[in-house]
Parts: structure tokens; C-alpha cells; sequence
């Protein structure tokens, strides 16, 4: 029998579907018994879901501005500064 | 595909029984080699008898020396085939692909870890090759006659490796990694090797980008826009998984694309361009987040994560929201997570990188990328409840 713990340990591997099928019967022997990792799982699925459709971070302003930039310096054969810059 | 042709004329084939036994076909590097059957012949005997045949080290010991040495030569194509004959010999996929890439994190016995290392040693550097190194593997326990077998499966799987890749023969089928050569380090002001990991699950053959690629390379500076249109999104989800400011990240972003122009000399396709430069733009990000007083590294080990609250999401939650709101949401909230799993989690739930590519562009093992991820998704979870929750489900655990 697995425990909540083992659950939580493989929960990435089950949500990117990457089990042998053996352990992945375990799992969901567990699941269908355990209330806690059964609502454990479903929410972490639907967080999944909801930052994979979300378009977080697709950057917009990528059209024109930026792009000219990045060409001028790389057109003027900008050397990049030696010491990174700080933030 | 290869340089030579290929032959699947089963006639041909036909003698080549020893193949189809062990892996269930005759792989393309010996289908590539059919313009002199007879030579591949004696390859697939001299195969058999060393590899396959019972001999004083074990079968697997065998496999092992093969896949350590493909994986010093930076062979993706014999790890992909063996590994999945292993498999059937009940070794984990990932243990292979642990072996070709370092065999000392594969949780190998001493003895073993001693074999390989003589493996490794004996095929890149011969010239420093010894008798105090035979005396090692003695000092195990090794027969002469094992220390011969392990001699003569260095120098098959070098010439097998040759072969292959003087052939240029594609994959059997996906590989599980592709070593990128040198392009994939770091630019030379870098101060931390995180680029190092030679590991990417990816088919460099097909890469959209050649095109583009080598136009900049013949001189073209124009082409580069296009690259610049193609991936300055991906570019900028990287960074800002990295550097929590928008301004800072696209600053970052100019600079991993100069730096990018200015590197793509040294990038020689073995890698995926897109793959190649979004290791520069994490390793852009990361030399400005050494600069910061906060800094913190991508780098600590985690203690282990334990959920809290537990309560029964809604059956379709994001209908509760518009979409708008839902990234206006995940990104205030992505933003909140620590960043060594912001960056995990962003790479593979964002820019949906393989599990490979993300651990080779954050210069972290399979098992620990994995465990960043999952540490992110959780917290992310811990703090969507209150949006996604039914009302009055469930408790706090």
C-alpha cells in the first residue's frame, strides 16, 4: 500500500503521465480510497490547466519597438557590456 | 535518414538475424552499411559474441560500458536504441539515460561505478591510459578476463559510435536525449557552469529554424529578425520567470539577443536553435539575478513541500473568471512563487519544455528539475484555492 506521502512524491510524474503502468495502478488504487489526495490531485490538475490556457507572460509589446531595438544594436555591432548589469 | 543509402530490402536483410532477436529490427546504422552486407555481418558476429554472447561480465555490465561510452562521445543514437533493450532487461529508462550522461549520479554499485569509470577513461583519453588503470579494476575484484571484455566493448561501441555518426544516420525513433556539443555552453562571461548539462530531448535534424540560421550565419544580419519575431516571446517568459520586473526583462531580452548574434558562429545545429537560445537568455537572467542583494540561488535544495488546504475545487473553475482575469491571476500569482520554482515551472508548464530540455537549461538532474516543478505547482495550487474552491469545501489540513 502506498501512503499519502508516496502519493504526493509521484503526483508530478502522474500529472505529466509519465508512470509505468504499475505504479500508476497503485496510484489510483490510492486515490480511489483517499479523500485528501483524491481533492489533492484534482485541484493541482485544474491549476495545470488553467496556467497552461492562461497566456500568462506572452509577451505583446515583442512587435515592433523591441525588435528594432534589438536589430539597431545588433546592426551597430553593440558590444555587449563586459559587467552584466545590475538590477 | 543517412549520408548512405539505406537498404530495407528484407532480402538483404534477411541474414541479419541477431538484430531482429535483440531489438525487434535491424537498425538503420547497419541498414546505412548494406552497400558491403559482408561487413555488417562481421560487425553483427563481433556484436553477438562480445555483447550478446555470455562472457565473464554480465550482460548488463556490457550495456552499461556501452551506454557510458556513447555518452562520452556524445552518441544519442546507440543510449536511444539500448536503452530500450534494457528496459526489457528490467533497467529504468532513466537509469540509462542517468549512465550515458554521468554514470557516478546513476546509484550504481562501487564495482560498477569503477568499470565505468575505466570505460570512460579508456575511450576519451587513451592517451593517458595505463596499467595503474587495469590494476583499479583488479583491486574490484575484476578477472583478466572481464578487464578484456571491458577493453574490447570500448573499442566496439567507439567504432559502432564512428560508424553512426560518419554515417550520419537519424534515429531509429526519438530519441530520449540529443547531446548538443559545444555551442550549448555558456558564453565565456558566465561564472557558473549552468549550461553545461548536455541534455536536450529534441530532434535537431528538423529545426525550423535552419533556415534562418544559416542566412545569418552567411553574413545576412536581416535574417535575424525573423528569429528575433519567432522567439522573443519564448525569450521574455524565460527571463521573466527569472527577474520578477518587466523593464528587467526586457533588457535581458536585448541582451540574450545580442548575445545569441553575436555567439551564433560557435552554434552548430547539433541543438535545436530555439533550445540553444533559450539556455542564453536563463543564463542572461541569471547573471543579473547574481547581481541583486536578494539574491537568490536556483540552486538550494528544497526541504520537502507539504499542502495545506484542502478543499474541493470547482468542476470548472475558469469559467468563474474571464480570460483576461485568469492571466491577469496566474501571473500575479506565478510571480509570487520563489524563483528557482517560478523558473521550473515556467519552462515546463508555460513554455511546455520536455522534462530534458528544462533540466538541461536550468544545469539540473531529471529527478531534480522534476522536484522543482511539482514544489511550484503545488504552492500555485496552495494559492488559487481561494479563487477556485467551492464555498465551505473541505478543511485545512
Amino acid at each position: 500500500m502506498i501512503s499519502c506521502h508516496d502519493f504526493i512524491t509521484e503526483l508530478g510524474n502522474l500529472l505529466d503521465n509519465e508512470l509505468a503502468a504499475e505504479i500508476r495502478e497503485q496510484l489510483e488504487a490510492h486515490l480511489a480510497d483517499c479523500n485528501t489526495c483524491q481533492v489533492l490531485y484534482d485541484s493541482t490538475r485544474k491549476t495545470l490547466r488553467i496556467v497552461t490556457d492562461s497566456g500568462s507572460f506572452e509577451y505583446q509589446p515583442v512587435e515592433e519597438p523591441l525588435v528594432s531595438k534589438i536589430m539597431d544594436r545588433i546592426r551597430a555591432g553593440c558590444e555587449l557590456p563586459a559587467t552584466p548589469s545590475k538590477g | 535518414m543517412s549520408f548512405l543509402p539505406e537498404t530495407d530490402n528484407p532480402e538483404l536483410l534477411a541474414s541479419l538475424t541477431v538484430f531482429k532477436q535483440h531489438f525487434g529490427f535491424v537498425p538503420r546504422v547497419f541498414k546505412a552499411q548494406m552497400g558491403r552486407p559482408d561487413l555488417v555481418e562481421s560487425q553483427a558476429k563481433l556484436i553477438e559474441t562480445l555483447l550478446f554472447g555470455k562472457g565473464s561480465l554480465t550482460r548488463i555490465q556490457k550495456e552499461f560500458i556501452l551506454l557510458a561510452v556513447s555518452g562520452a562521445n556524445q552518441n544519442s543514437y546507440f543510449p536511444a536504441v539500448h536503452s530500450r533493450t534494457l528496459q526489457f532487461l528490467g533497467v529504468d529508462p532513466e537509469k540509462s539515460q542517468q549512465i550515458a550522461v554521468d554514470h557516478h549520479q546513476a546509484n550504481l554499485s562501487e564495482t560498477d561505478v569503477a568499470l565505468l569509470d575505466f570505460a570512460r577513461k579508456l575511450a576519451q583519453q587513451a592517451h593517458a591510459f595505463s596499467a595503474d588503470d587495469v590494476e583499479v579494476l583488479r583491486g574490484h575484484g575484476f578477472s583478466e578476463e572481464q578487464i578484456l571484455e571491458a577493453v574490447l566493448m570500448v573499442g566496439l561501441t567507439n567504432l559502432l559510435n564512428v560508424v553512426q555518426m560518419g554515417l550520419g544516420t537519424e534515429p531509429d525513433f526519438k530519441p530520449r536525449l540529443v547531446f548538443p556539443l559545444k555551442e550549448v555552453n555558456p558564453p565565456e562571461d558566465s561564472e557558473r557552469p549552468i549550461l553545461e548539462r548536455p541534455l536536450v530531448d529534441e530532434s535537431a535534424s528538423a529545426d525550423p529554424d535552419a533556415e534562418f540560421v544559416a542566412r545569418v550565419k552567411a553574413g545576412e544580419t536581416d535574417a535575424f529578425e525573423e528569429l528575433v519575431r519567432r522567439h522573443g516571446r519564448r525569450v521574455y517568459r524565460s527571463l521573466i520567470g527569472i527577474l520578477d520586473s518587466v523593464e528587467e526583462a526586457e533588457d535581458a531580452m536585448q541582451d540574450a539577443f545580442l548575445k545569441a548574434f553575436q555567439h551564433l558562429p560557435e552554434f552548430e545545429g547539433r541543438s535545436r536553435f530555439s533550445t540553444w537560445l533559450v539556455r542564453i537568455a536563463l543564463n542572461t537572467g541569471l547573471q543579473r539575478l547574481r547581481g541583486r542583494k536578494d539574491f537568490e540561488t536556483l540552486d538550494d535544495e528544497s526541504e520537502e513541500f507539504r499542502p495545506r488546504r484542502i478543499q474541493a475545487w470547482l468542476e470548472n473553475p475558469e469559467d468563474l473568471y474571464s480570460r483576461e482575469e485568469l492571466r491577469r491571476l496566474v501571473e500575479m500569482e506565478v510571480m509570487k512563487l520563489p524563483s528557482k520554482y517560478r523558473v521550473a515551472l515556467i519552462l515546463r508548464d508555460l513554455e511546455e519544455l520536455s522534462t530534458e530540455e528544462a533540466a538541461n537549461a536550468m544545469g539540473l538532474t531529471i529527478p531534480g528539475l522534476k522536484a522543482r516543478v511539482l514544489r511550484g505547482r503545488l504552492m500555485l495550487r496552495e494559492s488559487m484555492v481561494s479563487y477556485f474552491a467551492k464555498a465551505g469545501a473541505g478543511v485545512n489540513a
